[in-house]
């Protein structure tokens, strides 16, 4: 997808004040920044409000950018990754104020994910099923602990390399493997763990 | 967990072996000695399995359409400025007229190579004068009529406009041949010269104060555009034409 030179050349034209160049930007990376932030954030309107965020932040902060020092791809999305923890750390500030006014059961998250899969149970057909099979995926997805959705997200959803995702999360690769695996397993354990209470 | 080495693996390295065995990277000695760790370890066996189901699911996942309207809000929000695709869909929209014009053509075309014909052409000239003078009359100018907005709202705005000036110029025709009458009664009376633009002026003017004019017309009409038009009607070249035909005939 990203043609460095391509790319570099797009960022000194936008640096420069060109537009179209902006406009060329924002639709090479809007999709991929938008499913990070979904499979992140969760919904689409906090997506696409996070998305829009990232590239307000891009936008101010593009002079900032040196391709010498990594891919354009990687700046982009260390960039959406932070927005996110931000985002992340906010909401859960905002569920702790929440959680004193209501009843866990209130909770959109403290409803089991077996309840959510019984009011889907039975599908129609494949393409609903896969559909609902992709929600619920969605939804387990949520459970899982911030530093091991992000580091799943970014290699089994967005397919990046190791390398770049230590980038990203400024971690130390064998750090970032083991986050990879021990998402992957926990996420299969939710969901063999909803099934066998379906069934 | 990474003590007892089974298979000549330990546990720690079949930990750090995993995502290549996921990644179909592993080969030779080490994924066999991988495999036959997996085999009988308690704690690595069902890693491997919940890993590799994870990791499936996972990519079980379609990307998500982000909506059509994030681009757009991203520019506005970034820029201020409307992506081009929006103006190229205004652009296509402007074309609503193109058909009209495809339409018009084939029909107009058997008339126009008639009229290059020489014994036609002067007939042509007169009608296509005519239609042009009464054209202006009614306030529509000829040279403007590529320009009209064929847009539906515009239509129904160019149509009332149209009403408004078709109204108007027969108004204004009734006002024509009340001043022809005058300026006849006037030769009559004076000297056989033909009347100079300023006595004209004078007789519309004493017309304009003396009976006809309605109110109601003129606030219908912007006072700038209507004003001229009466004012000027002996001074505007067509309108002094038609007088000078209809007072010859
Ligand atoms: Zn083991």
């Amino acid at each position: 997808m990203e043609d460095a030179q391509v790319v570099a050349r797009l960022v000194r034209r936008c640096v420069a004040g060109d537009v179209v160049a902006w406009e060329e930007i924002v639709q090479r990376y809007n999709r991929r920044i938008y499913n990070i932030c979904y499979r992140f954030a969760g919904s689409g309107e906090n997506a696409q409000d996070l998305t829009q965020e990232v590239f307000i932040k891009m936008f101010r902060t593009l002079s900032s950018y040196d391709v010498e020092r990594g891919a354009f791809m990687t700046w982009v999305t260390t960039i959406t990754r932070n927005l996110l923890v931000d985002h992340f750390r906010k909401s859960k500030q905002d569920r702790v104020t929440e959680s004193l006014d209501t009843t866990p059961s209130e909770h959109e998250d403290a409803m089991p994910l077996s309840e959510k899969i019984e009011d889907k149970a039975p599908a129609a057909d494949m393409s609903v099923q896969s559909r609902e099979t992709g929600e619920l995926v969605h939804t387990a997805l949520q459970k899982l602990s911030p530093e091991l959705r992000e580091a799943v997200i970014l290699r089994d959803l967005q397919d990046m390399d190791y390398k770049d995702i230590a980038k990203v999360l400024k971690v130390p690769e064998g750090t970032v493997k083991s986050r990879i695996n021990r998402g992957r397993a926990e996420l299969a354990r939710l969901l063999q763990r909803t099934y066998r209470q379906v069934m | 967990m990474a003590g007892e080495p089974k298979n000549g693996l330990q546990c720690a390295e079949f930990d750090a072996l995993l995502n290549e065995a996921l990644d179909a990277t592993l080969t030779g000695p080490k994924l066999e000695s991988f495999k036959a760790h997996a085999r009988v370890c308690a704690v690595c066996g069902p890693l491997f399995a919940e890993a590799d189901a994870g990791r499936r699911w996972l990519k079980s996942l379609a990307e998500v359409e982000p909506p059509v309207t994030l681009m757009h809000n991203i520019l506005v929000a970034t820029t201020g400025y409307e992506s081009q695709r929006v103006a190229v869909r205004a652009k296509g929209e402007a074309s609503w007229a193109d058909p009209i014009t495809g339409w018009l053509r084939p029909v107009f075309a058997p008339v126009l190579s008639m009229s290059r014909q020489p014994r036609f052409a002067m007939s042509f000239g007169m009608a296509f004068f005519s239609l042009s003078i009464s054209l202006s009359l009614a306030g529509v100018k000829v040279s403007d009529v590529r320009h009209v907005d064929l847009r539906p709202s515009a239509i129904k705005r160019t149509y009332y406009e149209t009403t408004g000036r078709v109204v108007k110029y027969y108004e204004n025709i009734r006002f024509v041949y009340e001043i022809e009458s005058r300026v006849r009664e006037f030769k009559k009376v004076t000297a056989p010269a033909v009347p100079t633009p300023k006595e004209q002026n004078k007789e519309k003017k004493d017309n304009n104060t003396s009976g006809q004019p309605e109110p109601r017309q003129e606030r219908n009409y912007s006072q700038g555009e209507n004003q001229p038009v009466l004012a000027s009607l002996p001074n505007d070249p067509p309108v002094g034409t038609v007088t000078t035909y209809r007072r010859l005939s």
